[in-house]
């Protein structure tokens, strides 16, 4: 008897002995779509209105994954509340609220204490892009931290405010350009860095913080999952390109941010109560004219003509020298959790021992 | 039809309405099966990828059942075949080929030490059969794929046993006879295949009387006759001419005697005798050769043909090297050879575009021999081949070998354009399958029209360097003339060899693409689809932005054009 026809005989012989009948389809259920029979939550539906290739979009899809079922969301203004929820429809498979610009951390403070109230589980949990996290959200954000409600407060950070037409935040990174801080003759693209929010959320010695990127699935999944087990205030920076603002190829999307995080601009952090206790280390450092390069936006950094772009190319470099000293970026020796071994896959999916 | 909640609240995933798929404007993935470089280059025709995504999975028996699928040899390709799968292989680019021949010759021996049958099934009684003539590999290759094809197969072999020139040319220290007298039995020992050894075509058999009594007639003699070598009208009394000389070492484990020896050619014979005469005691042995050595700056249409590793040994062991040379003149003691003039010579297109080779004057040097062995090609002995033969080889008409007469073709070696083991084994393959196609009355089978994946077609982030799994190799003191050289792997080093393998072109199942849409266009199927994959593209929602495509690690997932089908 050929192997094939042995498997079958003993899986029948198994069956007969300690098994029971599969359950016939329940009467009036139609077949389960593919779509519906994913093994993943999705709790961002399709049909949103994203554009070609979002970053913002996928974040949220990774987070929402792994974030499970039994959540809410207090969302602020910004790119991902108009393209989810186009009245009368919503992508969102939870419950879900948006109210103002600033307030998404309030609005979340308040669900949480009513959750409290009512003795549910339910974690509450916060969305805002940079603009509504870095700038306008950010006292409520402080006070809700500050408070101790038990919120996981995730910022996608798309380094300006895309929803409105690409006007500079206090996240946009030195020398970008947008359209109110337009590289020209009198500057290369913004003045001011970009301001260290991860350090400032630390200050409030909070359980958990953390910075990640939609590059690195697997790790900013397991940050999720680490963030929704912590009883109070968690936060959660995720790098997300925007191929429109940023001005990359829709493809180049998990490209350009991989290259961030391999340059050392945007670097992959963990601080709990205000120390750090977690780095990704970079395997093979590039320099960050691999990263600005690939981005419209740093396109008046790439002019040999201009001394100015030299020298801003110098100074953002010293910036991710900078990141890589400070957090100790750069690994000693191959490892299976650094840039390189985090994203190795394998036959069937990641290799057997990884994150 | 969006049906609104109590307080006009939109209702949990009502944007399923919203078809995001018509943005969609220019371009659209696609999964597409191409061929990965190994694959492309293998003379044999083997699907190296497919037999090392079995090994990933953890069935090497599979993985032999793949391999076997084409080449029905491996133990014996795996020790001798110049592997340009190697060359072509895409891994290059990361960290260094992966060692192809060392888990094929793995997998070869385990199926001998595992008895592993092969996949073929006895063919019916009144099957037709098809004849062979030369029982080597390209023979008996053809006669395995008849198999395949439900023919029955007999082989004409002239000598006592089959194997042909894997007997007659190939050094033990490359192939062991144990190696091919344990695979060769196993194939030739299968149901349906019928063996005629000391048949001399021309003397026991005609092609005529074949025809008569067979299907179809594989003509598979190789190349038996040295070519004539001379330099200038001056041949030497005591010529030894390379393959007749490498013959008699394999039936005697001898050869004459001589302290300074010129081997003049470019092939592996010209290799294996410059070792051969290197360990049996010459002093010096140098190859003069009109090709180049590899490196970094030779024109592979210029580099020196022969098995890398060989060459590697033969350089180790002491072997000289001339490249671009040639012999001039020989200088004669009466007659026998004291020395001989070389001259520098290139490869040049002339004024025709094809290309020559032009000697350099002022270049000409003499050095001092007691030998001179040419190895400058064979050719078909035209013996019992009723006239097929055209200027020293049998030249067919197309890919499958059909040659002028009906019902016969070519196969292997005598075709003139081949020269290796699995040029022949591929053969085989090619004209049994347009000789089954033939008979079952249908047109010949197709070539395969697939793009090759290059190394820029994928994408490297997702693949760490891991070296090479490095064989084990004796000591150039303890090399000796039936002594393998080169060792066994071992399975351990096997299994992580094959993870280095990237599946250019083919589905790894590695979730990135289902992991790295923003739009959950990418749907995980539990069954197979179609194309081969766990994955289908909801077109109702796809954009089109092309992520999935550059973070498909082996380049499987494609952008087409927006009108193409797929």
């Amino acid at each position: 008897m050929s192997t094939e026809g042995q498997d079958a005989a003993r899986l029948a012989e198994l069956r007969q002995k300690f098994g029971r009948e599969p359950l016939p389809p329940r009467e009036g259920e139609a077949e389960q779509s593919p779509r519906d029979a994913q093994p993943r939550f999705r709790g961002l539906e399709s049909g949103h209105r994203a554009c070609q290739g979002c970053g913002e979009a996928l974040a949220a899809r990774l987070v929402m994954e792994c974030a499970g079922p039994d959540v809410m969301i207090a969302n602020a203004t910004g790119c991902l509340e108009v393209f989810t929820t186009a009245w009368p429809q919503s992508a969102w498979r939870v419950p879900w609220v948006h109210s103002l610009f600033e307030n998404a951390a309030a609005v979340a403070s308040g669900m949480e204490a009513a959750m409290k109230a009512k003795g549910r589980n339910t974690k509450v949990l916060a969305f805002g892009g940079d603009g509504g996290t870095y700038d306008i959200g950010f006292q409520a954000l402080s006070g809700m931290l500050e408070r101790y409600h038990n919120v996981l407060y995730v910022c996608f950070d798309n380094e300006a405010y895309m929803n409105t037409g690409i006007q500079r935040s206090s996240s946009t990174p030195h020398a970008a350009t947008t359209t109110t801080s337009p590289a020209g003759k009198e500057r290369m693209g913004k003045r001011h860095l970009k301001k260290d929010l991860l350090s400032i959320i630390a200050a409030h010695h909070i359980p958990f913080a953390a910075s990640a990127s939609v590059a690195y699935a697997a790790d900013l999944q397991r940050k999720v999952r680490y963030a929704m087990g912590v009883d109070g205030p968690t936060f959660l920076v995720v790098h997300s390109p925007c191929p429109l603002g940023w001005r990359h190829a829709s493809a180049m999307t998990i490209e350009v941010a991989r290259r961030a995080v391999e340059c050392g601009l945007f670097p992959l952090v963990e601080i709990e109560r205000g120390a750090v206790t977690n780095v990704m280390p970079i395997r093979d450092v590039r320099p960050v004219t691999d990263y600005l390069s690939l981005q419209g936006r740093f396109a008046h950094l790439m002019k040999d003509a201009d001394s100015r772009a030299a020298e801003e190319r110098a100074h953002l470099q010293a910036l991710a020298d900078y990141n890589i000293e400070v957090f100790g970026l750069r690994g000693d020796s191959p490892d299976a959790a650094d840039t390189t071994g985090t994203a190795v896959v394998g036959r069937s999916g990641r290799p057997a021992g990884r994150i | 039809m969006t049906v609104l909640t109590r307080g006009a609240y939109a209702g949990p995933g009502t944007s399923l309405d919203f078809k995001t798929g018509n943005w969609r404007s220019t371009e659209k993935p696609a999964h597409i099966h191409a061929k990965a470089p190994c694959h492309a280059a293998c003379p044999a025709g083997e699907d190296q990828q497919a037999w090392f995504a079995k090994l990933q999975e953890g069935h090497a028996e599979d993985a032999w059942r793949e391999l076997v699928s084409a080449n029905p040899l491996p133990a014996i390709t795996g020790r001798v075949c110049p592997h340009p799968c190697e060359t072509a292989c895409n891994r290059v680019a990361v960290e260094g080929a992966l060692a192809i021949h060392n888990v094929e010759r793995w997998l070869g021996d385990e199926a001998m030490r595992r008895n592993w049958a092969y996949p073929v099934t006895e063919p019916a009684e009144d099957a037709p059969d098809v004849a062979i003539v030369g029982a080597g590999p390209g023979g008996v290759s053809a006669a395995y794929h008849c198999l395949r094809h439900g023919l029955r197969a007999t082989l004409y072999e002239t000598a006592p046993e089959a194997g042909g020139l894997l007997r007659s040319a190939i050094p033990r220290t490359r192939l062991p006879r144990e190696t091919i007298d344990a695979e060769l039995a196993r194939v030739l020992g299968l149901p349906g295949i019928t063996l005629h050894t000391r048949a001399r075509l021309g003397r026991d058999v005609t092609i005529d009387e074949l025809k008569r009594k067979h299907a179809a007639v594989l003509l598979a003699p190789g190349c038996q006759e040295g070519k004539e070598w001379s330099v200038d009208g001056a041949v030497p009394a005591d010529l030894h001419e390379g393959l007749h000389l490498l013959k008699e070492f394999m039936d005697h484990g001898a050869v004459p005697e001589a302290k300074n020896v010129i081997v003049h050619g470019g092939g592996n014979t010209a290799m294996d005798l410059c070792r051969i005469m290197k360990r049996s005691g010459a002093e010096t042995v140098t190859l003069i050769t009109a090709s180049v050595l590899p490196g970094p700056d030779a024109d592979p249409s210029d580099v020196i043909n022969v098995v890398p590793r060989e060459l590697e040994e033969a350089l180790e062991e002491g072997v000289e090297v001339i490249e671009h040379a040639t012999i001039n003149r020989l200088i004669m003691k009466g007659s026998q050879v004291c020395g001989a003039e070389i001259q520098s010579l290139r490869k040049l297109p002339g004024q025709d575009g094809r290309s020559r080779r032009v000697g350099f004057e002022g270049t000409e040097r003499v050095i001092n021999v007691d030998m001179v062995i040419p190895c400058i090609g064979e050719r078909v002995d035209p013996e019992g081949l009723n006239g097929l033969v055209d200027h020293g080889y049998l030249r067919p008409s197309d890919r499958f070998g059909r040659l002028a007469e009906e019902r016969v073709l070519a196969l292997g070696d005598a075709r003139g354009d081949r020269g290796t083991v699995a040029d022949a084994i591929g053969d085989g393959r090619l004209a049994v399958s347009a000789v089954a196609a033939q008979l079952a009355g249908e047109s010949d089978p197709p070539a395969d029209a697939r793009g090759e994946m290059p190394s820029g077609g994928l994408n490297l982030g997702y693949y760490e360097g891991i070296s090479r799994a490095v064989a084990p190799k004796l000591a150039v003191a303890d090399r000796t003339f039936d002594k393998e050289i080169e060792g066994d792997i071992g399975r351990a080093a096997v299994m992580a060899e094959a993870e280095r393998c990237m599946a250019c072109g083919n589905c790894l199942a590695c979730d990135n693409c289902w992991t790295f849409c923003p739009d959950n266009a990418v749907i995980k199927t539990e069954e197979l689809a179609v194309d081969g994959s766990h994955y289908l593209f909801d077109m109702d929602f796809c954009k089109g932005c092309g992520i999935c495509a550059h973070e498909c690690p082996t380049g499987f997932i494609q952008m087409l054009p927006e009108e193409a089908g797929g």
